[in-house]
């Protein structure tokens, strides 16, 4: 701070109090503090606004304060038990299953020579783009025990019967899983990426066993980006609905959302008890966040970006290399090539047919040309790449500058900011849609109605996810490279710009690149907000969907996997450019 | 954080000390609704030859029609088509499900910023606007073929959805699909039928009618239970008639029969009327509504809407597969169909005890006894 130019003072001009305030004002006056204090107050506005919105629905009645929102909720006859049982089933079982299918196929794509490297881009990513809809449907008419075409093609005619059942939980949990599986890969990706290997390879030579390595070295040195992925994966489960929607109320499977869905839907809508869901939600992630805190005690520990040069090296695999070679393409095929080509072959039909004679006749382009004829196609993509970039953007800049306050300043209240900054992961996106309409609708700016107000409600939907790409990349960069940069005359700015943020630029564009993607698929707050003109491209999939056209659902599907696919390699490249490592390709 | 904490509760607060949620909406009309209110009374006044071309010239003086609609897109985009070419009048919609359309009216009309001229959308929805008391009347030269049962306090009826169970033709074989809701708790359908995570008006109705037509309550939970261990539960008709079609499963125990005339018109092998032509099961008739704002800022572009959507609109409907309030020549939607009087006053009542009880139903939990 003290690095930042003085004028000349004519200090002794002032009286005590007025030369105390000036020097106070002058300290706050900092870029450092204008602008960390700047990100505080946006994160802290975005996040609360919902949050008040959410308990003031919550704790009234009629009559004032009530708790009768949670007896309602709870009682006995809501099966409150059984479905938070359900819900965690679900969310500890498909995260679990992300985290494990995430970090494999990172760790193998980062730190060895595995060959294909260029599936994994795909497989990572593919299913990330995929509309959760559209993807459990897939997944129907995949693994359904009647028609699924795994089930009908591979083992009917071996068991005489279908052997997986999508409509199972272990079948949520496989869909979820899947389709979670790229949050892990991004945020492990990133950290297998700063990962300093000499620890590794000091343990190789000190004739440690692969398996001991892995287990004594390389997974405690990226502990806080595995435990940012744990909570992250586990709180989206518990709050996701497409899956649970689609898939589980088949066999009565009822979760959290499920309950949520249905209680929004009623007649008067019962905000209250919607809200004491979502309280119930909240606790959970509260206690994951204070875990997680927990976990990433002793910070330094993990820190390996540090005043020392490095350089990740691939681990030769050796002979193993044809095996993981298989089973990455192997993974290939069962999460996106399956997957996708159900789509692809959807998009081609008028209606939805198992493969046959009849139905490869009636196969035409005709969804293509609707997609291309609908008057708001070209609107909603301008508007969701211009949402995208920006709440990606935003959110990524806000984050970092509050994760380096979370990770690296002892300030007061740091705690609470990062809980703070997590809450928006809890309320659900009907809700949140509802509070900034109630708040933008009472302000005098301009910002109800445009694309504003979507902006505004992406980057707080997404701020919880940016938040944890970014303190799992701030926990790994030691402070002294900061140190030495201040000591060699830096700005606090310069030294954000130039140092923290370029180390912390892996975790930083996986972030980035998380939100974009997600961001296209956001629907449950920006249907109540955009206006005519506004239209998003996961406006017009729902359309789509409630309409029941299908078909032409796939195709869009389709449409956005190339679009996405696209902007993801471009922003990589530029990535690249700025100092991501190549091995992201 | 706590600065921004006190500024976000002050904002809460300071919202005229309402409800944060959907009440207090009842304000909405108060402030701007007296103007728009006299033009929608001097339409309605003027002699039924003379109205139709003053609310063109007034709208078309008024620029836009703003509309807010559930109308699925397809007929949202050529309703807005037809209306433009008709009248000259440029329309905006704002098209989604009906209870985003409820909650963006009731947010908008609560801060006295009313955003749209016309609503038009489901039956349930209607009865809360107009509950809020934010619709106002029209009483043009359409009102007249609206029939009675079509009226409501504050809107009228346009369209009807059709109760129906639907089938898929392939997996059940002629005579063996189901010809009345009781069918739905045979044996012959374990496993093969689906049920919609929602459809609790459905349930009211079916079971108003079983008691009004000598069933005793045990005998009607009875059939509930056996039609719930049949089922299982889907989310969204036209995801039913999706997996219908594709035969993932055989039977729909109640859907929309435009949805699935829909997906029969596509090809698929779905069906709601047996071989002879007939819907053997007696279906129930939802009505759903045109509506003007109290607070419109184009009250003239409203009131026209509501006049054609009332008139050429229903023949647009008919086009479209829609079964539209008013009787139309050629619509034959209808065909072979019997219905029921759909339970407005007992819906319009208590609909939320009956969401309740059907999703306690379907959750596999106790009957608690009828009332």
């Amino acid at each position: 701070m003290a690095i930042t130019s003085a004028p000349k003072r004519r200090a002794l001009a002032l009286r005590p109090t007025g030369r105390r305030l000036a020097q106070v004002a002058r300290e706050l006056a900092t870029p450092r503090t204008l602008l960390v204090g700047g990100a505080l107050v946006i994160v802290g506005y975005l996040a609360v606004v919902p949050l008040v919105y959410l308990l003031h629905d919550t704790f009234t009645g009629p009559a004032g304060l009530s708790i009768g929102a949670f007896t309602r909720a709870y009682s006995a006859s809501s099966q409150a038990g059984r479905m938070m049982l359900n819900s965690l089933e679900f969310a500890v079982g498909s995260g679990a299953l992300a985290l494990a299918i995430g970090t494999l196929l990172a760790y193998v794509q980062v730190r060895t020579d595995a060959p294909l490297k260029g599936l994994f881009f795909a497989a990572s990513l593919v299913p990330l783009i995929i509309p959760g809809i559209l993807y459990a449907a897939a997944w129907i008419f995949l693994a359904d025990p009647r028609i699924g075409l795994i089930n009908v093609v591979l083992f009917e005619p071996i068991l005489g019967h279908g052997l997986f059942n999508t409509f199972s939980m272990w079948g949520m949990i496989w869909v979820q899983g899947l389709h979670l599986a790229p949050i892990a890969f991004l945020l492990m990706g990133a950290a297998f990426r700063s990962m300093d290997p000499s620890l590794e390879e000091a343990a190789l030579m000190a004739g440690a066993p692969r398996h001991l390595l892995l287990r004594r070295i390389t997974m405690p040195l990226v502990r806080p980006a595995i435990v940012s992925a744990i909570l992250l994966m586990f709180v989206q489960s518990l709050e996701s609905f497409e899956v649970p929607g689609l898939l589980g109320l088949q066999n009565g499977i009822y979760v959290f959302t499920s309950r949520i869905y249905f209680v929004l839907r009623q007649f008067p809508i019962d905000y209250g008890a919607a809200g004491a869901y979502a309280l119930g939600l909240l606790a959970f992630a509260v206690a994951g966040v204070a875990a997680s805190g927990w976990l990433s005690r002793n910070a330094r520990s993990y820190q390996t970006v540090t005043g020392k040069a490095f350089r990740p090296r691939p681990m030769e695999l050796g002979r193993a290399r044809p095996l993981v070679g298989a089973l990455v393409v192997l993974f290939f095929a069962v999460a996106v090539v399956l997957p996708v080509a159900v789509l692809v072959y959807a998009s081609l039909l008028r209606f939805y047919s198992a493969p046959s004679l009849d139905s490869l006749r009636t196969m035409s382009l005709a969804n293509y040309r609707s997609v291309l004829h609908t008057p708001l196609a070209i609107t909603a993509l301008r508007n969701s790449v211009v949402l995208g970039v920006g709440a990606a953007t935003v959110v990524m800049f806000l984050t970092a500058v509050c994760s380096w306050v979370v990770v690296r300043t002892r300030a007061m209240g740091r705690r609470l900011l990062d809980v703070v900054a997590f809450t928006p992961l809890v309320v659900p996106g009907l809700v949140l849609g509802l509070a900034l309409s109630f708040v933008y609708l009472r302000t005098a700016l301009p910002i109800y109605g445009t694309l504003w107000i979507l902006l505004i409600a992406y980057a707080t939907r997404y701020l919880p996810y940016g938040m944890r790409y970014a303190s799992a990349a701030m926990s790994q960069t030691s402070g002294e490279l900061e140190e030495s940069a201040h000591v060699c005359g830096a700005s606090w700015w310069q030294t954000f710009r130039r140092v923290l943020l370029p180390l912390a630029s892996s975790g930083i564009l996986a972030g980035w690149v998380y939100i974009l993607v997600v961001s296209f698929r956001e629907l449950s707050s920006s249907i109540l907000l955009y206006s005519p003109g506004k239209e998003v491209l996961s406006i017009l999939i729902w359309e789509q969907f409630e309409n029941g056209q299908f078909t032409t659902l796939a195709a869009i599907g389709v449409c956005m996997v190339a679009i996405l696919v696209l902007l993801v390699l471009v922003a990589y490249r530029l990535g690249a450019r700025f100092g991501v490592d190549d091995s992201s390709r | 954080m706590v600065g921004t904490l006190a500024v976000v509760v002050a904002l809460a607060l300071s919202a005229c000390g309402k409800s944060v949620t959907s009440g207090g909406a009842s304000g909405g009309g108060s402030a701007a609704g007296t103007a728009a209110e006299k033009v929608y009374q001097q339409l309605n006044g003027l002699p039924a030859n003379q109205q139709r071309a003053q609310a063109i010239a007034q709208a078309k003086k008024e620029g836009t029609l703003e509309l807010y609609t559930s109308l699925t897109d397809d007929v949202a985009a050529e309703v807005k088509q037809a209306f433009e070419q008709q009248t000259g009048v440029k329309t905006n919609v704002f098209r989604a499900n009906s209870e985003t359309v409820l909650q963006r009216v009731l947010q908008e009309t609560s801060a006295n910023r009313t955003g749209n001229d016309a609503v038009e959308t489901n039956f349930g929805e209607m009865g809360q606007l107009s509950k809020q008391g934010v619709l106002a009347d029209y009483r043009g030269a359409a009102f007249a073929s609206v029939p009675e049962s079509g009226r409501f306090p504050g809107w009228l009826a346009d369209r009807l959805n059709i109760m129906l169970p639907a089938w898929n033709t392939k997996l059940i074989k002629p005579g063996q699909e189901p010809r009345s809701w009781e069918d739905l708790a045979d044996p012959r359908f374990k496993g093969k039928l689906t049920l919609e995570l929602t459809d609790s008006d459905w349930y009211e109705n079916v079971t108003k009618s079983w008691l009004r037509h000598g069933k005793t309550q045990a005998q009607v939970d009875d059939l509930w239970k056996r039609i719930v261990a049949n089922a299982n539960v889907a989310k969204g008709h036209t995801v039913m008639a999706e997996l219908l079609g594709a035969g993932q499963t055989a039977v729909d125990g109640m859907n929309y029969s435009y949805i699935t005339q829909n997906t029969a018109d596509k090809g698929a092998p779905v069906a709601f009327r047996s071989a002879d032509g007939i819907a053997h099961t007696i279906g129930f008739a939802r009505p759903q509504g045109v509506a003007l704002m109290k607070g419109a800022k184009h009250p003239a572009a409203a009131w026209l809407f509501s006049d054609w959507m009332l008139s050429d609109g229903q023949k647009l409907l008919v086009s479209l597969g829609l079964t539209p309030s008013v009787k139309i020549a050629g619509d034959n939607s209808l065909q072979g169909v019997t219905l029921e009087p759909y339970d407005v006053q007992g819906l319009t009542q208590d609909s939320k005890t009956w969401d309740d009880r059907y999703d306690q139903l379907l959750r596999g939990l106790e009957q608690i006894g009828g009332d």
